[in-house]
C-alpha cells in the first residue's frame, strides 16, 4: 500500500506541477487512482487551455509531415497565416504606415490567404471603441459602404468582411468557437477569414480583410 | 468507421432551408483549425498534463489527416477524430503504465470534441460524494494546490499517512465515478 501510495503521490505531484509524469508499470489499483487524479487535475480552471506556442508546434509538424515535397511552400503559407492573424494589429501598435500593412496582406493573399479590401479614395473612419470588443470576442459593425466584423484575438484587433462570400448573408460571431457562422448555408469562417467548412458544391472564397488601425481608443477602418 | 466512408469527392449543393447535407472541410488546414483546440482539450482531460496532451493531440490529428481523403463532411471527420483519439489514448495508458483495464475502458466510454463540457461540474460532484476525510485531502491537493507536506500539516497527520490517505481517496473517487457518475 505504501509503495502504491508513494508512486501515485509522485504522479499527482507531476500533474499539479504541469510536468510530464514518469512512466512506470502501474497496478490496476494505481491506474484507477491515477485516472481519478487526471479527472481532478484537468478540472482545475484554465488547466486545459492550450498554449498558443503548443498549437503552433503541432501545426508546424503536421504541415511538414503531410507535404514534405512542398515544405517550403508550407512554411510560406504558415507565415502568411500568422501574418493574417497578427500583422495588422502589430503594425497598428508600432505605428507602421498603411502601405506596409497593405503590402503584408497582399503577400498573404498571394500565398493562399485572404484578399484585402482596399477601396479607391478610402479614408480612415472610426467604427467602434476598442473597449466595446473585449479580448476573445468578435463584434459586427455596419457602415454606409460595408458590413465588417471586428475581432479581438487576445488583445490583437483584426477586421474581416462581415458578409458570407457565398450569397451575401450576414455572418454571426460564435465567440466560444472562434468562428463566424453563416446562418444561411452552414458555412463557417475562422476569425482570420479562412473558410473552416461549408456545405456547398464548391468552397466559397475566404473573407476579405478590411484594413484597420486603433487610433485614440477607436477602431478605424480604411473605407469609403 | 471505415476510411472509405469518408471519401467524399463531391457534394450536391443544398440551397433549401429544409435540407441537411453535411458541411464540408475543404482541406487539412480547415480540419486543423476547427478541431485542434477541441482535440487538445479532449486529450488533456484523459492525461491531465500539457506535455502529454500536446504529443497526443498531434498524434491524433496526424493519424487522421494522413488517412483522410479531403474534402470530407464535418461530422464524418469529427467522428473519425474521436475514434482515433480513443485508440491513441488507450495506447498511451497501455504503453506507459501497463494499465490494460483503464485503456480498455477508454475505448468504451463516450468522449466528445467539446471544450470542457462538464469537467468542473463533474469533479465537484465527485468531491461532494466523498466522505469528509477523503474530500479534505483531495481539495487541499487539487483545488488549493497544497504539497503533500502542507496537506499533512493541515490535517495533522504524517506525510506518509497523507500519501496513503490521498491514494485511498483517489481510489474511492475512481469507484464513485465508475458507479455513480457514469
Amino acid at each position: 500500500m505504501k509503495d502504491s501510495a508513494d508512486r501515485v503521490a509522485r504522479f499527482v505531484d507531476e500533474l499539479l506541477h504541469g510536468r510530464r509524469p514518469n512512466r512506470f508499470e502501474a497496478t490496476q489499483e494505481e491506474a484507477e487512482a491515477m485516472a481519478a487524479a487526471v479527472t481532478l487535475s484537468a478540472a482545475r480552471v484554465g488547466a486545459d487551455v492550450p498554449d498558443k506556442a503548443a498549437l503552433d508546434r503541432i501545426h508546424q509538424r503536421i504541415a511538414e509531415a503531410l507535404d514534405e515535397s512542398s515544405a517550403v511552400d508550407r512554411r510560406l503559407s504558415r507565415r502568411a497565416w500568422l501574418r493574417t492573424a497578427g500583422a495588422a494589429a502589430a503594425a497598428v501598435v508600432v505605428g507602421v504606415g498603411l502601405d506596409e500593412v497593405v503590402r503584408s496582406r497582399q503577400e498573404s493573399g498571394a500565398a493562399g490567404g485572404t484578399p484585402t479590401l482596399l477601396p479607391d479614395n478610402g479614408t480612415w473612419r472610426p467604427v467602434a471603441a476598442v473597449t466595446q470588443i473585449p479580448a476573445g470576442h468578435a463584434m459586427p459593425v455596419s457602415t454606409a459602404s460595408l458590413d465588417a466584423v471586428i475581432v479581438n484575438d487576445g488583445g490583437r484587433i483584426t477586421v474581416v468582411s462581415g458578409v458570407c462570400t457565398h450569397l451575401g448573408c450576414k455572418l454571426q460571431p460564435d465567440d466560444a468557437n472562434r468562428k463566424l457562422n453563416c446562418p444561411c448555408h452552414q458555412t463557417a469562417f475562422s476569425w482570420s477569414g479562412k473558410v473552416l467548412y461549408y456545405r456547398l458544391k464548391a468552397a466559397p472564397a475566404n473573407l476579405p480583410q478590411i484594413p484597420s488601425r486603433v487610433n485614440n481608443g477607436q477602431v478605424e477602418l480604411y473605407i469609403v | 468507421m471505415a476510411v472509405t466512408e469518408l471519401r467524399v469527392l463531391s457534394n450536391p449543393e443544398p440551397e433549401g432551408p429544409g435540407e441537411h447535407a453535411a458541411a464540408i472541410y475543404p482541406d487539412w488546414e480547415s480540419v486543423f483549425q476547427d478541431n485542434v483546440v477541441g482535440i487538445y482539450q479532449l486529450v488533456f482531460r484523459k492525461v491531465g498534463n500539457a506535455a502529454d496532451a500536446e504529443d497526443l493531440a498531434e498524434e491524433v490529428l496526424m493519424q487522421t489527416l494522413k488517412t483522410l481523403r479531403l474534402p470530407a463532411p464535418v461530422p464524418a471527420v469529427r467522428a473519425y477524430l474521436v475514434k482515433t483519439a480513443r485508440t491513441v489514448l488507450a495506447d498511451h495508458w497501455r504503453r506507459h503504465y501497463a494499465a490494460r483495464d483503464a485503456a480498455n475502458e477508454l475505448e468504451q466510454i463516450p468522449i466528445e470534441i467539446v471544450a470542457n463540457p462538464d469537467a468542473v461540474d463533474r469533479a465537484q460532484r465527485l468531491l461532494g460524494l466523498l466522505p469528509d476525510h477523503f474530500r479534505n485531502i483531495l481539495e487541499l491537493r487539487f483545488l488549493r494546490g497544497y504539497s503533500v507536506r502542507e496537506a499533512a500539516h493541515e490535517l495533522g497527520v504524517t506525510e506518509s499517512n497523507a500519501r496513503v490517505l490521498q491514494f485511498r481517496a483517489l481510489r474511492k473517487a475512481a469507484e464513485l465515478e465508475r458507479e455513480v457518475l457514469r
